[in-house]
């Protein structure tokens, strides 16, 4: 996700110092991003096609359904226009 | 005048011929219902994801197309009825995009 691991670099003293939960506990530092922003609202974004299989592929499961937004952090719009894509693509059965 | 853009999928086992008189009866029907064929787009033969049909391989054709609801009505009038056809989707968009073919054959 989005926090930053430490990694066993720091030294001696890291094992001790950050636990799994560092990045959800409630002394995370302010100004720390936690949560990712939408990939496909960003500058020079890909447009999102029923065409573009490739795309569409990402932000689906292994067995061909369609991903939840709070997993691949897509927006509500582009969340709308990913699920008419995917289904526009079923029926000329280039996706499952 | 709107825009279009039609898919066709006709079954994987007709000859090269055949396709041919198909893809040209259709641009005909277009051409005759005050429509007009801005590009063609050919996506060849490919696997089908399930199983239409109990065809497992279709022939794919792309239309990019202007015209009007009746264009669109007189032509899935008569792709309703053809028996080579598996399958076809129109969808109406703001403009074409001319560019991009996201199914173009790269040359190994």
């Amino acid at each position: 996700m989005a926090f930053k691991k430490k990694g066993k670099k720091d030294g001696k003293y890291s094992k001790s110092k950050s636990s799994s939960y560092s990045g959800l506990s409630l002394f995370q530092k302010p100004g720390v991003k936690f949560f990712k922003s939408c990939p496909l609202s960003v500058k020079d974004a890909p447009v999102v096609d029923y065409k573009n299989i490739r795309l569409l592929k990402k932000y689906m499961s292994e067995t061909g359904r369609i991903l939840p937004s709070r997993i691949t952090s897509v927006s509500q719009k582009k969340q709308r226009e990913l699920s008419n894509a995917i289904k526009r693509a079923r029926i000329l059965a280039l996706l499952q | 005048m709107n825009c279009y853009e039609h898919t066709l999928i006709a079954k994987g086992d007709l000859s090269e011929v055949d396709m041919k008189k198909l893809f040209d009866k259709y641009s005909d029907v277009i051409n005759k219902n005050s429509g007009k064929v801005v590009k063609t787009e050919e996506w060849g033969l490919r696997p089908l994801s399930y199983i239409i049909k109990n065809h497992k391989k279709g022939f794919y054709f792309h239309l990019k197309l202007e015209g009007t609801g009746k264009t669109i009505e007189e032509l899935e009038k008569t792709e309703i009825i053809d028996k080579s056809l598996l399958r076809f989707l129109t969808v109406k968009v703001k403009k074409h995009n001319l560019e991009i073919n996201y199914f173009e054959k790269k040359d190994l």
